[in-house]
Formats: structure tokens, C-alpha cells, sequence
């Protein structure tokens, strides 16, 4: 790893009033002598879309990986929902939902089995299943498609199933790993919407993409990460879609 | 071509840690299951010859006495070990390993092994046999699942086929590379075992050495279908682990399940008689007689001879009357028994024929059979020695009888004979079945080995023509 | 609320899955084949039983009748069989069969019941070469490859089903790619693990134990509560040491096809690889002479014997006075004599056998330290004795055997050596056997060893998984 350059986080004006649902404090990932994550420091707070964006090896996943528990942090710690991960670890992803890139399901069961399973491990197994076919429908998935095998789904049909199981558990947080990729543009931009709803109820997403334009268009914030860090850290209100490519591509060669 | 292939199967297979790790255990066990079986046949032997050698030295050192009283007196036959029963003990433990031969009636075996051994023993007996019949196989499909579906997963069967190689010669090579890896395993193994034979025989046996040649030779057959099979599945299956589990499920049926469910069915279909039954049944027979066999009378007979001889009075006879009747009521009880215990060795036959014929189901019992037959330890070599032993009785009788007979007059009881009588019985000399005896009496394993064989060649060889390659 | 969820999810999966349904229906099949086989030995031998009791019973009515019959005027039906003689009638001709009754699980095992004799015709003449006497009428091939009964599927088969069933609980979950998503959700790897071998081995402990106790239904019913627990409790520490197993190699986070490598390998050095080894040990460490010995002994003894009679009589006499009442020393009888022979055969044989069991209980305490080491070997043990069909109830019929044939002796010896002559008032008055089966609490203590160390084992592994998969985080 090479020596981190300091930098000038700018215009705080932005940072978070009131407490986050999401925060990482110092945050350090070690795989031995590789540092994934060198002390992040990170607020998401409620009704906020956050989207941390930086080349491959930034330390994005291994970021949600921490924010769930997934991993162990060598230094620092996070909280969700002002509740230390590592001492409370059931407890704090019970508050988060997490779609990961490919979210793979039994492929034996239905989109609908699949969604009860989950729903009922986060701990919403009393919804019925009119309720939760309403959930599948209402995160795009064909009505038709719902009783049907999930081996017979498409990619983007799974991921409609996986953002189902976030919204059914009605988390305060919701992490998202490259959500869109692979997705057609249609299929994003239905998903960008269905994010939007979200951050109305007040949900605090974090989402790592690699995408510049969607996180300009739906993102309120975003961070470009860097060798573990936070290089940088913007409002979206701030910054236009070309400015945003330009400091991204500052930071990378910078 | 093929030798290329070959050679890359074996040096990859030779290579790999769990080969080693196997091949090393397999070795080990097949070697102490080797070594294991000859030191005791040896003792066995060893035990069984000395017995044969005092109960003679009984039989002549038992002073004047009637012959009567001596053929009361008896003589006890062991069953002597043969050479090969240290590759596969087969049936010897639970069959009785003497028997008591003596007037009036057939006995049956006594004092098997197993008796003295516990129920723990029962499931874990481990002779060369039982390596060679389970665990070489394991070790083929532990070598060979991966032979053709690991390739295609590797992406490496593409790359072999573009070369311009057949798929045939693809099989054959794969097969030849794995046959010189289980070489480096077997022959040393084999080596071994010859030369045990030759150092010191454990027992008798016809032609040990070319019945060691005829079990090699089964064996060899055995594992090149396992192979065929193995390569044919793994040419079929989907992936390496789909290959595996089926042919781990064949190994389980072939070994553990086929076997025992033969037992069972074969008591279905030719069920046994009870002890109980058996014995009550000769007892009926022997008081009564049977429809055709008729039990003598001793008045009859002395009227038939007093009439033959023109005499009036039994004294007068030339000859001693009861040693007519004596012989008379042997060839009566030999007939009886011939039926009861002749009816039994059948169904013990027939059962065994139902375990042969499962063998289309599970090559292991072909190979079994043969195995046991080759060795000498087969349920039929057991007959033979019973029959033998029980033909030499009724020679003993017969003898013992023809002395009464002719050199004692009727009435006279205080007739003794004395040690040159008891010589000129000739000792229980024992030849076991002949190579080809027993390659006849097997027929039915020989031939469903050799169809295991060509299905597994022929199943390979599709299997290669119509693997998908990607 | 967990398990729950699980359970229900599980159940979809296995109903959706045609493989895993294949394999369940395949060993109920097994199981109900196995016990198919067991009931059919187990009315063989119970119609055996029966008819061994009614030949001895027709024995009697026939010796009643010949020793009225003579009281009444008629001739013995043969000089050397005339029931008066007490030789005779305590001899083998009044012989009286001992029964081993099948037990009320023998449906269960074989274990040795197709192997050692469960009925023998004692007499004054039985001795130790008498308990050498063949069992049941059984081709030695059959006897050799063993029966298909419940003891063999649970012990060889039964941890197949349950490896296929859970050799890839969570490794399967991390190749699909399940994993990811299951643990965003407030559960632990360790508790999911968990549920899904809960459910596994719910299934197939249901399977193993509800067609044991149909078969025991169908069988002997439930007389005996202790063996039928024991029984239960072996089946299952069995199939939870395999699910142990299978969760612990399951934490080492390798890939199915590592799993179930090792797993199968662990299978074979455990039921196939171990057991045999240990007999192999057993064998070298301490062999054991054959039985050969005994026939040459016995036949020395007796060549001796017939001719120092006179000499052994004298013996006999001092040494058991209380069996001499009313004998003339002076002028022995002919039976009195023979008993004398029989006698000190029976003390030689007594000798050589001492000897041979000395070193079988060698052999055997090595085998019993180490069938420890495989739980298939503890398992195995328990079985065949929880039904009955173990060694130690077959030794227990035979020690009381033993006893009756020496009450058959004190009965008819002094009558041998005073020459006395019997009647049929005297039939009602000679001993009848009857087995005293074992006490409940004798089998547990022998099982409660063998059981416990499955239960630590069971334990052991199963924390050692736990602790593990605690470790388990991430989907990597």
C-alpha cells in the first residue's frame, strides 16, 4: 500500500445533522499486509442515499462486508443505528437489509418461497403472502412470475426478488453492492425510483457503484474512496455530472 | 498416442497427494492382510496336521478290541487349510473344522472359529480377499471419477480433443495410466503372495500355483471393469462430483448391499430346515426307514444267511451274522443320510447359485465366488472334504465289519482283533478338487465376470465417443 | 422461531429436490426390507424354540409311558436304553432341552443368533465339549456375509444417508450463493447449520427409530422398555455423531466436493477400515488356539480313563461323599463306572478349556478397549446386545446352562452310583430349565460405557463444529 496522501476533505457543510444510521469510526480492514479499509470514517443518515464510488480494490465491498458483520474490523468500529456491530451483531442486522451484486436464491423454490424464507429470518415471518407477493409485484416482478421456479428467473428477475427481501424487512439501512450492474438501462432505472421511495420513508442506503451518472441522479451524497479511505466527500447538489467525472478521475490519478 | 496419454494419467495420477495417501493404505492393509493370513494358516495347518497325526496314533495304539467297538471308537478327520486360504480364509471360519467319524452315524462339523470370535469380529474380518474386492475398487474410482468430467470442468478435454486426439484412444490411454498406477500397488502385493506361496505353502492344494495364476487373472478382470465403469460414468456425468457420487452408490450396492441382500433373499427363495427339524427328520428315518429304503432286520438277515448256508442254527454259520446286519443297517443309515444331509448341500447349493446370479447386480459376488473357489474356501470344497471324509468312514466301517464278519463266528462276542487290523486301515488322505473342478463348478462367475468385463469396456468406449466435451 | 423458518424452508427444498427424495424413499426401502428380514428369522427361530420345547415334552410322555408300561410287565424296548437305569434316563435319552427364548428385539439383530447354538439337549454327559455343538442349520456362506438386518443398515448405511444429506449443509449454501443474503439477516451461520441438520436428523432419526419400533411392535411389543431405550438411544448418538461430523467438516468452509471426500473417507476408515484392523490386532497381539486341542484332549482323557474306572470310582467316591449315599464301594456297577470315566473326562476338558477361554478373554478385553475407537464398533456393541443378540446374553444362557447341568448331575449321579432304578414317579421331580433373562439394569450398565462415550463424542465434535462455525461470518 502505498503512503496515503492527505487530503482536504471539502465543504463539510453537508455532513449529517442529525445522528446516523449508518457511521463507521476510524474504521481499519488488515488482510495481512494489504489494508482494504484504512481508517474510513462514514455517516449515513436517515433519508440519505450515500454512494461510494472508486476504482476496484478501494475498499467499497469490504466496507457493506463490515457494516454487516461479514468481516471483522482490525481497527475502529461500526454502528447501525448507534449499535456497535461487533458487540451486537444479530441485533444491527436486524436494522439492515443488503442487496448484494448477484443475489442468488434457491433456485428449487419460488421467487414468493424464497421471499417468505427470507422475510421470515429477518424476522417478518407474519406477513402474509398476499403481502409479500404485493412486495414482489411492487419491486417490478411480473405477478405471473411469482409462483414460478426461481431457476427459471433472469438476472434482473432475481435482483427484483432480492430488492423485495429489503423492502420486506423494513430496515433502517439498506447496503447495496453494484446494485445495477449487469441490469438494462430500463431495469435501472426502475431501481433507482424504488430507491427513491425508500429514502421518502426515511431510509439510509449505502450503496458502492461504479456508475458516476446514477449516483449523480440518485445518490445525495457521494464519497470516492481510495487505498481504504475516503478521498473525497460531495453533495450531489453541489456538483454537476461533468465536475463529479472530473474530481473522480483527479482522485485516481492524483 | 495412447501411450502419451497414458503416461501424462500416470505421472498426474502418481503426482497427486491422495493417490499416495490411498495407495499407501490400501498397500499397507493388503500387505498385514497378507502376512496376517499366511502366519495363520500356517499355525492352523500346523495344528490341524499334528491333530490328524495323534488321532491316527489313537486309532492304532487302541489295543484288542472288538471291531465293532473300534468302529465306535472312531476317528476323528480334520480339514487341513489349503495353500491359498491365506489369500481368502472364504468360508473356513464357519464351517466346523473336524469331524468325528464313527459307526452308525454321519456327524456333523464341529469347532468353527467364528464361534470363538465375537459379534465385533464378525464385521470387521480383513483378508487379502476382502481388500481386493473392496477397497482396490475404491481406490479405481477415487483415481478415475475425475478421469473425463474433471477434465471437461478444467476446460482441458477441449484442448485435448483439438490436438487431433480419438475419443477411444482418449478412454484407452486414461485407462492404461491409471492400470500402471494401481501396478505400482498390486504387483508388489502379488510378488509377495507368490512368493509366500512358494517359501512355504501354507497347506495342501492342487496346483497351488496355477490356481494363484487363474485368481490373479479374476482379479485383474475385476478391476479393469471397474475401471471401464468408472470411466464410463465419468464420461457421462455432468460434473466430477456428480461422477463420484454415483460411483460411490455402485461401490456401496456392489460391496455392502448386494452382498447381504443375497443372504436373505437366498433363505426366501430355498429356505433351510430348522436344526431342530433336520435332526428330527433323520431320527424318524433312521427308527423307520423311507418309502424304498428299508431298515434291516437283524432276524432276517440271520435267516437269509441260514439259508443261503443250508444250515438251521446261526452258530453254524461259516461267518459272524451280526457283522452282515452291522454292515447291512451302514448302507441303510448311508442312504438316509445321503438324502437328508445330499438334500441339504443342494439348498446350500442352490443359495449359492442365488448369490452367483446376483452377480449381474454387483460384480463383487462373481469375483467372491471365485475367489473363495480358487482358494479352496468355497462352501462346495467344503462338501468335497465332507464327502471324502465321510467316504473314508464308511470304508472304515465297512472294514471293520468285513473282519467281524469273516473271522469271528455268531454269538461269539468275545471276539477281539488287535493293532494289525487297526494298520491296515489306510490313513484319511485327502486330495483337493482339481483346478479344473473347480473352474467348472463356476461357470456362472466366469461368465458373468467376463460379460462385467465387456459391458465396462463397451460402456467406456461410448461413453468417450458421446462425452460432451464442454 | 429460527428453527422454524428453517425447518418450513427445508421442507421445501427436500420436496423440490428429486435426488434427496430418491435417496429417502431408497433407505426406507432398506429399512423396511432389513426388518422384513429380521421378523422372518425371528418366527423361525421362536417355531424352532417351539419345536425343540414339544420334542422335549414328547420325550418325556414317551419315557413315562415305556416306564409304566414296564412297571406293568412289558420289556425295555432295548437292553442299553432301559429308562430304569438312571445312566439312561439321565443320560442322552431323558435329555432335557435348554431353550434360549429370542428376545423381544430379536427381530432387530441377527447379531450371533445364526451363530451360536440358543437350545442344547442336556444330559449328565454334557461337558464343555457339549457348548462347542453347532448353531441353527446355516449355509457358512450365509453365515459369512451376515444378514441384512436393521443392526447392519444402521451401522453401515445409515451414516451414508445421513453424509448425503448433509455433507454440503453450508458449503452448498456458499456455492449457490445463498449464503450472502441469509447472513444479512439477523442470524448466526452457527444457528441456521443448526436448523437445517435439526431438520435432517429429525428425519432421518424418525426414520431409523419409527421403523425400529414398528419393528418391535410387530415383534415382541414393548416388554422389555430398557432395551428398546437403549436401542433408540444407540440409533440415534449414531446418526448425531455422523451429523456432528458432517457440521464440523462443514465449518472448515472447503468446498462440497471436499466435504464429502473427507466425510466419505471418514466413513470408511471408521465402519469399514477400523473395525477390521483392530480384529486384525486382536488376532496378532493375542492369538488364540484353535479348538483342535480339545477333541485330542478329550479323546486322551478318555482312553485314560476307561481303563483306570475302578481307580476314578474310588476317587470319585472320596471326593464327593455327599453324591455316594448308598453306594457299595466294593461292588461298583457297570454305570457307576462309566460315570467315573465320564467324570474325569469332563474335569479334563474343564482344564483345556480353562486355558482356551483365558486367552479368548484376552483377545476379547483388546477388542473391547479398542472398539472405542470407532464409533461404528460402541454402536455395533450396543445394538446386537440392547436386542438380545449379542454375546453377552448368549454367555448368560450358556453360564446357566452350565448351573443346570450340574443340578441335572446332583439328581442323577447319586442314583448312578447306588444303582438305583427309576420310575415314572420320579419324571415329574427331575429339573426343568428356564432362562432368567438378563436384568434391564445389567444391559444398560454394559451399554451405558459405549453410550456415554458416543454421547462425548457426539458432544465433542458437535461443540467443536459450534465453535467453529461461530467463526463463520462472511459468505467467503
Amino acid at each position: 500500500m502505498s503512503e496515503v496522501v492527505p487530503i482536504d476533505v471539502p465543504s463539510a457543510s453537508t455532513a449529517v445533522a442529525s445522528t446516523p444510521v449508518l457511521e463507521a469510526r476510524a474504521l481499519f480492514k488488515r488482510y495481512g499486509d494489504v489494508e482494504a479499509v484504512a481508517g474510513l470514517d462514514l455517516r449515513v443518515g436517515p433519508s440519505e442515499i450515500y454512494c461510494l464510488l472508486g476504482p476496484n480494490g478501494a475498499g467499497k465491498t469490504t466496507t457493506i462486508h463490515l457494516f454487516l458483520g461479514f468481516l471483522e474490523p482490525t481497527g475502529g468500529s461500526v454502528h447501525v443505528s448507534g449499535l456497535d456491530v461487533a458487540a451486537e451483531p444479530l441485533e444491527s442486522k436486524r436494522r439492515l437489509a443488503y442487496i448484494p451484486e448477484q443475489v442468488m436464491l434457491y433456485r428449487n423454490l419460488s421467487g414468493l418461497e424464497n421471499l417468505e424464507y427470507f422475510a421470515a429470518l429477518g424476522g417478518r415471518g407474519s406477513l402474509a403472502a398476499e403481502r409479500l407477493t404485493d412486495i414482489l409485484v411492487g419491486a417490478g416482478l411480473p405477478r405471473a412470475a411469482v409462483q414460478r421456479r426461481v431457476s427459471e428467473y433472469s438476472k434482473g428477475m432475481r435482483q427484483k426478488v432480492g430488492i423485495a427481501i429489503a423492502i420486506a424487512k423494513e430496515a433502517d439501512a439498506l447496503l447495496l453492492d453494484e446494485p445495477t450492474s449487469g441490469l438494462d438501462p430500463q431495469a435501472s432505472n426502475e431501481f433507482s425510483e424504488l430507491l427513491g421511495r425508500l429514502r421518502d420513508r426515511g431510509v439510509a442506503v449505502l450503496m458502492a457503484t461504479h456508475d458516476l451518472f446514477r449516483a449523480k441522479e440518485t445518490g445525495t451524497r457521494v464519497g470516492i474512496m481510495r487505498h481504504g479511505r475516503l478521498a473525497t466527500e460531495m453533495s450531489t447538489d453541489e456538483i454537476g455530472h461533468a465536475d463529479l467525472e472530473r474530481v473522480y478521475l483527479e482522485h485516481m490519478h492524483g | 498416442m495412447i501411450k502419451h496419454i497414458a503416461r501424462k494419467e500416470f505421472t498426474d495420477v502418481v503426482r497427486d497427494g491422495r493417490f499416495r495417501w490411498c495407495a499407501a493404505l490400501v498397500g499397507a492393509l493388503l500387505l498385514v492382510s497378507l502376512g496376517h493370513g499366511w502366519v495363520q494358516a500356517r499355525q492352523a495347518q500346523g495344528e490341524l496336521a499334528a491333530a490328524q497325526a495323534t488321532a491316527r496314533e489313537h486309532w492304532e495304539s487302541q489295543g484288542e478290541k472288538n471291531p465293532h467297538s473300534a468302529a465306535h471308537y472312531g476317528i476323528y478327520a480334520f480339514k487341513p487349510r489349503l495353500a491359498l486360504s491365506f489369500v481368502d480364509a472364504g468360508v473356513d471360519p464357519y464351517t466346523g473344522t473336524s469331524v468325528w467319524l464313527e459307526a452308525h452315524r454321519q456327524n456333523d462339523f464341529l469347532m468353527r472359529p467364528a464361534q470363538d470370535a465375537t459379534a465385533a469380529q464378525r464385521i470387521g474380518a480383513l483378508t487379502a480377499a476382502h481388500v481386493l474386492q473392496h477397497l482396490v475398487p475404491l481406490l479405481i474410482i477415487l483415481l478415475t471419477f475425475g478421469a473425463l468430467a474433471g477434465e471437461r470442468e478444467q476446460g482441458t478435454l477441449r484442448q485435448l480433443l483439438a490436438t487431433g486426439v480419438g475419443r477411444s484412444d482418449l478412454a484407452l490411454g486414461k485407462a492404461l495410466g491409471i492400470a500402471g498406477a494401481l501396478a505400482l500397488l498390486l504387483v508388489p502385493a502379488a510378488v509377495v503372495g507368490a512368493a509366500a506361496l512358494v517359501v512355504g505353502s501354507p497347506g495342501p492344494a492342487a496346483s497351488p500355483l496355477a490356481r494363484a495364476a487363474v485368481l490373479a487373472g479374476v482379479y485383474l478382470v475385476y478391476f479393469a471393469a471397474f475401471v471401464g465403469l468408472s470411466l464410463a460414468v465419468s464420461a457421462q456425468a455432468g460434473s466430477a462430483r456428480t461422477a463420484l457420487v454415483a460411483l460411490l452408490a455402485v461401490w456401496v450396492v456392489n460391496g455392502l448391499v448386494a452382498p447381504r441382500a443375497a443372504v436373505d433373499l437366498s433363505r426366501w427363495i430355498h429356505p433351510t430346515p430348522s436344526a431342530v427339524e433336520f435332526a428330527r427328520t433323520l431320527e424318524r428315518e433312521m427308527a423307520t426307514g423311507v418309502e424304498g429304503i428299508e431298515r434291516p432286520d437283524q432276524a432276517a438277515t440271520a435267516a437269509r444267511l441260514m439259508a443261503q448256508h443250508g444250515v438251521e442254527r446261526v452258530e453254524d454259520l461259516p461267518l459272524n451274522d451280526v457283522g452282515v446286519y452291522l454292515q447291512e443297517s451302514e448302507e441303510f443309515g448311508n442312504r438316509i443320510f445321503d438324502r437328508n444331509y445330499g438334500a441339504l448341500w443342494d439348498t446350500f447349493e442352490r443359495q449359492g447359485l442365488v448369490h452367483e446370479a446376483l452377480a449381474v447386480a454387483a460384480p463383487l459376488l462373481a469375483v467372491r465366488t471365485l475367489s473363495m473357489g480358487l482358494a479352496g474356501t468355497d462352501v462346495e470344497q467344503h462338501r468335497h472334504f465332507a464327502t471324502a471324509a465321510e467316504a473314508y468312514r464308511r470304508d472304515l466301517m465297512r472294514q471293520m465289519n468285513g473282519d467281524l464278519t469273516e473271522n469271528s463266528r455268531s454269538g461269539d462276542f468275545s471276539y477281539t482283533a488287535g493293532p494289525d487290523l487297526w494298520a491296515q486301515v489306510p490313513p484319511l488322505r485327502y486330495d483337493a478338487p482339481t483346478l479344473g473342478w473347480v473352474l467348472n463348478n463356476r461357470l456362472l462367475s466366469l461368465l458373468v465376470l467376463g460379460l462385467w468385463l465387456a459391458a465396462a469396456v463397451l460402456a467406456a468406449a461410448a461413453g468417450a465417443r458421446r462425452a460432451e466435451v464442454a | 422461531m429460527l428453527l422454524r423458518t428453517v425447518l418450513r424452508n427445508e421442507r421445501r427444498l427436500l420436496a423440490a429436490d428429486p435426488a434427496l427424495r430418491i435417496a429417502l424413499v431408497v433407505f426406507a426401502a432398506l429399512f423396511v426390507y432389513a426388518l422384513a428380514n429380521g421378523m422372518v428369522w425371528d418366527r423361525f427361530q421362536a417355531r424352532t424354540v417351539e419345536a425343540a420345547r414339544s420334542g422335549n415334552a414328547e420325550r418325556v410322555r414317551g419315557l413315562a409311558q415305556e416306564l409304566t408300561d414296564i412297571a406293568n410287565g412289558a420289556q425295555p424296548s432295548s437292553p442299553f436304553r432301559d429308562p430304569r437305569a438312571p445312566i439312561v434316563l439321565g443320560g442322552a435319552r431323558g435329555a432335557h432341552t435348554a431353550v434360549l427364548e429370542p428376545g423381544p428385539l430379536a427381530a432387530l439383530a441377527v447379531g450371533q443368533s445364526d451363530l451360536l447354538p440358543y437350545y442344547y439337549d442336556v444330559s449328565i454327559y454334557t461337558n464343555e465339549s457339549s457348548f462347542q455343538q453347532n448353531g441353527e442349520v446355516e449355509n457358512p456362506l450365509n453365515l459369512m456375509v451376515g444378514r441384512f438386518d436393521l443392526a447392519f443398515v444402521t451401522v453401515y448405511l445409515l451414516p451414508l444417508l445421513v453424509l448425503a444429506l448433509s455433507f454440503n449443509v453450508l458449503s452448498e449454501e456458499r456455492e449457490q450463493g445463498t449464503l450472502a443474503l441469509t447472513l444479512s439477516q439477523p442470524v448466526s451461520a452457527r444457528g441456521v447449520v443448526g436448523a437445517k441438520l435439526a431438520f435432517r436428523a429429525l428425519l432421518v432419526v424418525g426414520l431409523a427409530a419409527g421403523v425400529s419400533l414398528l419393528g418391535i411392535l410387530a415383534t415382541g411389543g414393548f416388554t422389555e422398555a430398557g432395551r428398546v431405550l437403549l436401542w433408540c438411544a444407540a440409533v440415534s448418538l449414531y446418526a448425531l455423531f455422523w451429523f456432528a461430523l458432517a457440521a464440523w467438516v462443514n465449518s472448515l468452509r472447503r468446498s462440497s466436493a471436499w466435504n464429502a471426500t473427507v466425510l466419505v473417507g471418514a466413513w470408511l476408515v471408521l465402519v469399514v477400515v477400523l473395525p477390521a484392523a483392530i480384529n486384525i490386532a486382536a488376532g496378532l497381539l493375542h492369538p488364540l488356539p484353535s479348538r483342535v486341542e480339545m477333541i485330542t484332549a478329550q479323546r486322551e482323557a478318555s482312553n485314560d480313563a476307561v481303563n483306570r474306572r475302578s481307580e476314578l470310582l474310588a476317587r470319585y467316591l472320596e471326593d464327593h461323599p455327599e453324591m455316594a449315599s448308598g453306594v457299595v464301594p466294593d461292588e461298583p456297577g457297570m454305570a457307576a463306572l462309566t460315570w467315573a470315566a465320564t467324570d474325569a473326562v469332563n474335569g479334563r476338558l474343564e482344564e483345556v478349556t480353562a486355558v482356551h477361554d483365558a486367552r479368548r478373554a484376552e483377545q476379547l478385553a483388546l477388542i473391547r478397549r479398542y472398539r472405542f475407537l470407532t464409533p461404528a464398533l460402541l454402536a455395533q456393541g450396543v445394538l446386537v446386545d440392547a436386542a438380545g443378540t449379542g454375546d453377552a446374553r448368549f454367555a448368560h444362557f450358556q453360564s446357566q446352562v452350565r448351573d443346570f447341568a450340574e443340578r441335572w448331575r446332583q439328581f442323577f449321579v447319586p442314583a448312578i452310583l447306588a444303582d438305583e432304578r427309576m420310575t415314572a414317579a420320579v419324571l415329574p421331580g427331575v429339573p426343568s430349565f428356564r432362562f432368567v433373562d438378563e436384568q434391564p439394569a445389567d444391559v444398560a450398565r454394559r451399554a451405558a460405557v459405549p453410550l456415554l462415550v458416543l454421547g462425548g463424542l457426539v458432544v465433542l465434535v458437535s461443540v467443536g463444529a459450534g465453535v467453529a462455525l461461530g467463526r463463520v461470518r462472511g459468505a467467503a
